[in-house]
């Protein structure tokens, strides 16, 4: 399927239609039929999903995480422990993880073959290579393209990165401004979303008409997607404005608080339970920085008890809400790391063989899909590119991922030529 | 010792490398023969002949370690090692094999060693315990600790070193975050409390989370001085590119004697060594290369350093202090220095 990003089909059109279907659908056929095509019904499967992606900046260990050797000469310390699904073992270092499998499932066999941050980065954000003069949107930008509506209040695509180390801000390329992301890094609670003091709501109001007005006159003379891009992002200001109590965790109870933990990576992810709830179709919370060259094992009890834990709180939360079947939660970062063990009992970067999960929407939980070698230096089975974990992602949500996006003339599927889905991790 | 004040440090240097592919974590001389115990990542305990020209390494038998061995201490005709599968396994000298094994900690075991004047080794492990074992019997004497488990920005916090003082009077405790104490044999009390904050350091921003914490402890010849080693302060704590670091207490006192931060290496001090009969200490660790420092606490200087091509994790001097017998990160090394000339 071919789809201009001016004209296709979204989900905001959708839930609009539906709107007006819910109280008038016998009043108008023209919508009645627009709900049997398959497209329609594509997207009316999408609604409400959403995709939590906890970014493991710099780069986790697999082989501490999700792959464990013990006993090999690259296996570091840790033992491996038995998980909830018989003959699946994880790391010792998650325990709580290994309790909940039922809804995960593991990739072992990533080789995405870039081991340099910036580029390694860039690839797991797009699924693809870099390719000059196109600027690929992020997967952030993607699924809120795919899943946002426009009739919402909340944001589309939030990130939560407040480390500063590798610090990148998610970009929609060739989707427009309208899906970039509300980025958030000095303070968890959205910064200038709250209206000056010294202008009234009436006032705000009418600048925001005149805005539009003028906006629609500039159209009408200049088409440009990019313009109209903007215009769109501008029409949804007063709904973000009051989207701020998202943020706010001192609104849910105490033992919720504690549910998630005294980490900053346990209330941005509870922040971004919120948003999900919400209906926010993408968010994404940064937790850096697991670039371990130096005292891996240390660095690793220390992010990998945070990531357990909090992981885990997420997952039984979203379950206990019924929304974990709608919710896709990922942990991936831009690589893994060496099986060699250095001197400094570090391990540097690997983008080889190495390992990613995906829980809930979508997934066949309690799976595991790929095989290293015996001791993590290669991919022996179902070697996985970034191409293919995006098409996965897609499939998951129920997105066709070689719908194409018209970039002028050009048709570029969403995820990267060639990508398949890993089928066997799928629902 | 004493024998080490007719060596000349100038002539100190490398005299022989054996290379392996594991990482050497623990080293001991063997009393009775010229050879080293040493303790490894592939969960082996070895003994290495260092007589013959080309040595090859005899692993110890029977139900040992599942994971990496970081300590080993002697004592008369037995053995025991420490790893990070939290067990204690006594060993045979003669006959190279376990004779028992005990789970003694929760978490990973950092360190051990032999309680002077005492039939008695001390563990110290990331449950934040330091506990006292009876050498003959197994059994456990003592366990104690003033360590919390959790640092303030609520991450598993580790228990690294423990040191004996010579008379076997005191034992001392140090944990990741700095904090060190000191404990009566006598009465298992606590008897002292020292803090060394800038071993740690904790990245609030950039990384957020965590790097360094107390390595090595020693207390000195008469016992009154504490020689603490660590790293310190650093940037970037992807890598342990902090300065070796080396504080000495009176810690009876509680004052802070001496303050060594080595410009040129960088990186942990992974062992103390004080050189009885002398003033002088010496320091061993490294980051990806390894280092080894002498310094004079009397005068306050580095006496002498040279560089390792492993990350140094433990040495043990020779019986007559001839040769420093190093273990690193996949190799032994011999260090020797001439005697004097008279």
């Amino acid at each position: 399927m071919k789809i201009d990003p001016s004209v296709c089909l979204t989900r905001r059109r959708l839930l609009g239609a539906a709107a007006i279907g819910a109280s008038g659908m016998a009043a108008n056929m023209a919508q009645v039929e627009l709900l049997s095509q398959p497209a329609f019904a594509e997207q009316l499967q999408q609604a409400d999903k959403s995709v939590i992606l906890l970014w493991l900046a710099g780069g986790a260990s697999q082989l501490e995480t999700w792959d464990p050797k013990p006993g090999r000469p690259t296996g570091g310390p840790f033992a491996k422990i038995q998980t909830c699904i018989p003959g699946i073992e994880i790391s010792e270092l998650l325990p709580k993880m290994s309790s909940r499998l039922h809804e995960t499932a593991i990739i072992r066999s990533l080789n995405t073959k870039i081991a340099d941050h910036g580029q390694a980065y860039e690839v797991m954000d797009t699924g693809r290579i870099r390719e000059p003069g196109v600027q690929f949107p992020h997967l952030g930008a993607i699924i809120a393209h795919e899943l946002a509506n426009s009739h919402s209040d909340v944001p589309d695509y939030v990130e939560m990165y407040t480390s500063t180390e590798g610090r990148r801000k998610g970009a929609a390329g060739y989707l427009g401004a309208r899906y970039n992301p509300m980025f958030l890094t000095e303070s968890m609670m959205p910064e200038n979303l709250k209206r000056l003091e010294s202008i009234r709501d009436a006032d705000h109001q009418e600048r925001a008409d005149l805005q539009r007005y003028l906006s629609q006159q500039f159209s009408m003379k200049l088409r440009n997607p990019i313009v109209d891009s903007h215009n769109t992002a501008f029409q949804r200001v007063r709904g973000l404005m009051s989207s701020d109590y998202l943020f706010d965790i001192e609104r849910e109870s105490r033992a919720m608080r504690d549910h998630y933990g005294p980490t900053q990576f346990g209330e941005q992810c509870l922040i971004a339970r919120r948003l999900a709830e919400a209906g926010v179709p993408f968010v994404k919370v940064a937790r850096a920085w697991w670039d371990s060259h130096g005292q891996n094992f240390e660095t690793h009890q220390e992010l990998c008890a945070d990531l357990d834990f909090v992981m885990a709180a997420l997952l039984d939360d979203l379950k206990q809400r019924g929304m974990l079947e709608r919710t896709l939660v990922i942990t991936l970062g831009e690589f893994g790391r060496t099986p060699q063990i250095n001197g400094s009992l570090g391990r540097d970067h690997f983008a080889s063989a190495w390992s990613c999960t995906l829980s809930g929407c979508g997934i066949r939980g309690g799976s595991v899909y790929g095989k290293t070698d015996e001791d993590g230096k290669t991919v022996v089975e179902g070697e996985t590119n970034a191409g293919d974990l995006f098409a996965t992602i897609l499939a998951a949500l129920g997105i066709d991922p070689k719908k194409e996006i018209m970039l002028g003339s050009r048709p570029i599927p969403l995820a990267d030529f060639g990508s398949k889905p890993i089928q066997e991790i799928l629902a | 010792m004493s024998d080490v004040l007719t060596r000349d440090m100038k002539t100190f240097k490398r005299t022989r490398e054996i290379r392996s592919t594991d990482i050497l974590f623990a080293i001991a001389n063997r009393p009775d023969r010229q050879s080293v115990l040493l303790g490894s990542s592939d969960s082996g305990v070895y003994e290495l002949d260092l007589t013959v020209e080309k040595p090859e390494r005899i692993k110890f038998s029977g139900p040992g370690h599942r994971s990496y061995v970081t300590g080993i201490a002697v004592m008369d005709s037995q053995a025991v090692s420490c790893g990070y599968d939290g067990q204690l396994v006594w060993w045979d000298l003669q006959t190279r094999q376990a004779i028992r094994t005990i789970d003694a900690h929760d978490k990973w075991i950092r360190r051990l060693m032999s309680v002077p004047s005492r039939n008695a080794f001390v563990s110290v492990a990331d449950d934040m315990r330091c506990r006292v074992w009876d050498a003959g019997s197994g059994e456990r004497i003592a366990d104690f600790t003033d360590h919390k488990a959790m640092t303030e920005h609520h991450f598993p916090s580790m228990l690294y070193a423990v040191a004996a003082s010579p008379d076997g009077r005191w034992i001392a405790t140090g944990d990741r975050v700095g904090h060190i104490a000191i404990w009566d044999t006598q009465t298992w009390a606590k008897k002292a409390e020292l803090e060394a904050p800038v071993m740690y350091t904790w990245d609030p921003k950039a990384r957020r989370h965590s790097i360094g914490g107390i390595r090595s402890l020693a207390f000195s010849p008469d016992s009154s001085q504490l020689a603490v080693g660590g790293t310190g302060k650093i940037n970037n704590i992807d890598h342990l590119e902090g300065r070796s670091r080396l504080e000495v207490f009176d810690w009876h006192k509680g004052t802070r004697l001496h303050e060594f931060e080595d410009e040129k290496r960088k990186g942990l001090v992974e062992q103390i060594v004080w050189i009885p009969g002398t003033t002088w200490i010496l320091a061993v660790g490294g980051d990806n290369k390894g280092f080894l420092t002498f310094f004079d606490t009397a005068t306050n200087t580095m006496l002498h350093q040279d560089g390792c091509e492993g990350h140094i994790h433990g040495v043990t001097w020779d019986a007559n202090v001839a040769s420093l017998l190093v273990a690193a990160h996949e190799r032994v090394e011999v260090w020797s220095w001439e005697k004097t000339a008279v």
